[in-house]
């Protein structure tokens, strides 16, 4: 039988109120599907034992934080903002290897996890962890392909109890979760979005100037994309997005030579995130998108290509 | 219907639960490390695809694996690294494979048997190896793709299957129904 969202929610609100009794608990928020799903699924179980905190990390996507608050209140789920993007920037500073990238972003959130916690007087942090994200992180003969940044380690250090209500789910069900917890179907359908956000978006170091340039890009390709979508030239994505790839070319911007950097597009067709397919984008929305990335942002970017590889061999985030 | 899978540690073994789970079949998900006689409790077995390079010698890593082979009477169904183990376990040759595939390969049914039963001649399917295994004796070549001749394979003496593609992802046509198939030789 296909998945049941109803029976899997009555058990997972008796499996988190098992877990974590009388005591409190937090859970980091960032606005994707995963988070929110086990946000409300914690509001339900833990009613005000629970805190949902929305990290700023200076990586999310274009106001995010506004966008969160307000769809989440939605929900009937209140929300504190933690301004760490110092914390982030700082931990990035020099680190080009994405798997270091990666842990130093995992390494970042435990510190905001820990000042929350202690001021919310928490023992458990929930984290709303998927299959993709445990199994792509390895262990034993199972190869990491990359680190997910809410797997693994996290709260021996923290000396907080994990709890991993969607540990078993794949993106589609999650999304069957939400839409029968009553969430905002633009909340639950919502194209994924990485842990650690910008930062896997942005090839090579991770400066705020760069965060800046690919967050601009991600919200352009977004526009565009929703846009053509919604004119019925193209099905939406299972997710679509933009990279900052450090490579320069040559280009002439007003007569005048220009050497700036390059923006890869990715669009892909998926259900689980397990194995993905690029989409056939008309050339005309590809080319709305590189016109408009190439004049908003000509500062930085002059050249935009766009992604036609399948996962395996790609993974649909670059990092 | 219980099924072990006995994790070679695919990116897509949970899939492989989740495919079973969608059937009405229980299934758990085993390390390499489980004694055999546990095993033999299933009505099934399954050894999921992994990372680990059977045709470079990997095969060490596999655990307990060949005295499943040699103890499980039941049907048993290798995938892509399981497959060419299976091969590999009854004297084939494991080897890097002539044309490795990754992402979508059109599969050719030489022969539908059970297991491709009410499926079309062709359709596509993903995988994802860079090894494959060749001249298995004892076994029949049921599919193959346009650079690798050994696509699926099945034993002539026992209920023992392989597949090298994944019928368990999303992206390959007919997976669900390739597994569905599986289910029904292990009940008759």
């Amino acid at each position: 039988m296909p998945f049941d969202a109803e029976k899997f929610i009555a058990g997972a609100i008796e499996e988190i109120r098992a877990s974590v009794g009388h005591e409190k608990a937090i859970i980091a928020v960032s606005g994707g599907v995963d988070s929110s799903v086990a946000a409300a699924l914690c509001a339900r179980a833990l009613g005000k034992n629970i805190r949902c905190v929305f990290v700023e990390t200076g990586l999310m996507r274009k106001d995010e934080a506004k966008k969160v608050k307000t769809s989440l209140l939605g929900a009937g789920v209140g929300l504190r903002i933690a301004d760490a993007q110092e914390d982030f920037f700082r931990a990035l500073k020099g680190l080009s290897d994405p798997e270091k990238k990666r842990k130093a972003i995992g390494g970042a959130f435990i510190r905001v996890f820990e000042r929350e916690a202690k001021s919310f007087g928490a023992k458990f942090l929930v984290q709303g962890t998927i299959a993709p994200d445990w199994i792509e992180s390895g262990s034993g003969l199972r190869a990491t392909i990359k680190s997910h940044h809410n797997v693994g380690g996290l709260p021996e250090k923290m000396g907080m109890s994990l709890v991993e209500p969607l540990r078993e789910l794949y993106k589609d069900e999650v999304r069957k979760v939400g839409a029968a917890l009553g969430l905002p179907e633009s909340l639950y359908k919502r194209q994924p979005f990485p842990g650690p956000g910008l930062a896997v978006r942005i090839m090579g170091e991770v400066t705020r100037g760069k965060a800046e340039t690919v967050r601009e890009a991600c919200a352009i390709t977004e526009e565009e994309i929703e846009r053509a979508a919604a004119e019925g030239k193209m099905a939406l994505p299972w997710q679509y997005f933009a990279v900052l790839l450090p490579i320069r070319t040559v280009g002439v911007l007003g007569d005048a030579r220009a050497y700036g950097h390059t923006i890869a597009v990715r669009a892909v067709e998926s259900q689980d995130g397990m194995t993905a397919k690029a989409c056939p984008v008309p050339l005309e929305v590809l080319e709305r998108i590189s016109d408009r990335v190439t004049r908003e942002l000509k500062e930085h970017v002059n050249r935009v290509v766009y992604d036609v590889t399948s996962k395996p061999p790609g993974t649909i985030e670059w990092e | 219907m219980n099924v072990a899978i006995v994790d070679f540690g695919s990116q897509w073994t949970h899939r492989i639960h989740r495919t079973l789970s969608y059937l009405d079949a229980g299934s758990k998900i085993l390390p390499v490390t489980t004694p055999a006689s546990e095993i033999k409790k299933y009505g099934a077995l399954i050894l999921s695809g992994g990372a680990i390079r059977i045709g470079l010698g990997d095969g060490k890593q596999t655990g307990n694996a060949r005295e499943y082979l040699e103890t499980f009477e039941g049907p048993t169904m290798g995938i892509c690294a399981g497959q060419q183990f299976i091969g590999m376990h009854f004297g084939g040759k494991a080897q890097p494979a002539a044309g490795p595939e990754y992402g979508k390969v059109e599969l050719i049914i030489d022969d539908k048997d059970e297991l491709f039963a009410g499926l079309p001649e062709r359709f596509t399917v993903w995988a994802s190896h860079n090894d494959e295994v060749v001249g298995t004796p004892g076994f029949r070549i049921l599919a193959h793709s346009k650079d690798c001749s050994n696509h699926a394979f099945k034993s002539l003496s026992r209920q023992i299957y392989g597949c090298l593609f994944h019928p368990e992802v999303e992206h390959s046509e007919h997976g669900s129904e390739i597994y569905e198939n599986f289910l029904k030789i292990a009940k008759k």
